[in-house]
């Protein structure tokens, strides 16, 4: 029961945070002429290409914290 | 090695023959084909102690129709260097370093993907194959994305999975694992009867949302999880347990939690993006870690852009992690791994991007365009608590150069 309840709060907690990014998502009011800046390379997100994923792929192989975010790609790491 | 740097010739040549292969069959129909090719050197070394990495990438991807996206790539882990097969192995307080045991090794990665666009929805999916003499792996990924309100809003859903596969040593069955024995090499790997192959069974789960907020300010939020069930140690290590040394042990399951913050805001005086971004990451082995991140990417003039960044990264260790298992056991797992001791990180660098001008024909000789990209970082370690014997790792700096080259047809 109390893990039952547990679940229930996880799940409401979830939809609440859901429907928070909807609301707050539609606050947001730029218009498409407004959008110059935001279309520099440097205002993208994931626009640092293949260097910088290969740059990611290093660095955080040296670290315990590596992987989370996929699954592509083998290897332990070893030696 | 000498046979490594053969294959990985032959493995770049073989990508770059699909790279032109794949150009030539899209072109005809194709709005827009992008072809790019990246190497990476990394090295640290010190103190009897290295570890180098070439890794070489072929990307190729066109647009068929606005519809339909193809994508193909392969990539290589050239990667030899030196480290101590037994960690904390008595024998005073050098021999583990100046013995340390001469490794090389060669992955192959090829992937392949395909994906449909809407106007305001899209679809990918992904498969890569990867292998090295005693790695094999299988990995598919799915992902969609929609855009929202005026496309203000970016809303990512993905889901991975993964099917490794691992050499090891064959032990015996029921053997308790502090008398396994390490690999002592890869030779024979899933082939020979005294080799075993260890599955590892993976699953990503990914949600992202980027906000545009402001014309000058826009957001990204990433949160993942992942499941990894199977063997997630090192074959080839073993570790001190005071009276004699086993093959490390890690806990066969481990989930992984974490979220990502970024943000980017323009500064129009300056004509530069500020950068910043966050992690936070937790996992079931108690591992804790913190990622901060400032960049600045300056337009310079037409085409030129150049990106400074520091990086700043601190984990605590995981709970069955000991210095000294024979003093200090931490019940039934072990492990050699200076990356799941309590550590941090620096990473200095920089990154240099040029979009050739174009011509008064629109092309830059060949090409609808084409750039060039450089990047070099230094990096930091600072092993607090990890020890080979009584040394502290010598190998603790290292440096990442990358070069590469991106055309559009």
């Amino acid at each position: 029961m109390g893990s039952r309840s547990s679940s229930e709060r996880s799940a409401t907690s979830l939809l609440f945070a859901l429907l928070l990014v909807v609301a707050a998502s539609a606050c947001s009011t730029v218009r498409p002429e407004e959008k110059e800046f935001l279309a520099q390379p440097s205002m993208t997100f994931g626009s640092g290409g293949e260097e910088a994923a290969q740059e990611e792929h290093v660095i955080s192989n040296r670290e315990g914290s590596y992987g989370g975010g996929g699954v592509s790609g083998g290897g332990c790491g070893c030696n | 090695m000498q046979l490594s740097q053969e294959r990985w010739r032959r493995g770049w040549l073989r990508g770059i023959v699909a790279t032109f292969a794949l150009v030539g069959l899209a072109s005809p129909v194709s709005a827009q084909v992008t072809a790019s090719t990246t190497a990476t050197y990394y090295r640290e070394n010190g103190g009897g102690l290295n570890h180098q990495a070439i890794t070489p990438s072929v990307r190729v991807g066109g647009v068929i129709r606005d519809v339909v996206s193809i994508r193909l790539g392969w990539d290589a882990d050239v990667v030899s260097g030196a480290s101590v097969a037994v960690v904390d192995a008595p024998g005073g307080d050098v021999d583990a370093i100046t013995s340390a045991t001469k490794w090389s090794d060669f992955r192959n990665n090829v992937s392949g993907g395909i994906g449909i666009r809407g106007e305001f929805t899209s679809l990918d999916v992904t498969y890569t194959w990867g292998r090295e003499s005693d790695y094999r792996s299988h990995a598919f990924t799915i992902t969609g994305r929609a855009e929202l309100f005026d496309r203000n809003t970016t809303l990512e859903l993905g889901y991975g999975r993964g099917f490794d596969q691992v050499c090891s040593l064959s032990q015996p069955r029921a053997q308790e694992p502090v008398d396994r024995q390490r690999l002592p090499s890869s030779d024979g790997c899933f082939d020979a009867d005294d080799r075993e192959s260890l599955d590892l069974s993976l699953q990503t789960f990914r949600a992202g949302w980027t906000q545009a907020w402001a014309p000058i300010f826009a957001t990204q939020l990433t949160l993942s999880a992942q499941v990894l069930n199977g063997f997630q140690g090192n074959p080839y290590r073993a570790v001190w347990l005071g009276r004699a040394a086993a093959q490390e042990n890690h806990p066969e399951n481990r989930v992984r939690y974490s979220a990502n913050l970024g943000a980017r805001l323009w500064i129009q005086p300056l004509r530069g993006a500020l950068q910043l971004s966050g992690r936070v990451y937790r996992d079931t082995w108690d591992l804790l870690s913190v990622t901060a991140e400032v960049a600045w990417e300056q337009n310079l003039w037409d085409g030129m852009r150049v990106r400074l960044r520091g990086r700043y990264y601190n984990q605590s260790g995981t709970h069955f992690f000991s210095d000294d298992y024979g003093r200090a056991p931490r019940g039934q797992y072990f492990t050699g791994d200076r990356e799941l001791s309590p550590m941090s990180s620096w990473v200095m660098g920089g990154r240099v991007r040029y979009d050739l001008p174009a011509g008064d024909d629109g092309k830059v000789g060949l090409f609808d365009g084409f750039a060039i990209v450089a990047v070099f970082d230094f990096l930091k370690f600072d092993f607090r608590e990890f020890r080979y014997g009584r040394r502290e790792v010598p190998n603790d700096t290292g440096m990442l150069a990358t070069l590469g080259l991106e055309a559009e047809f």
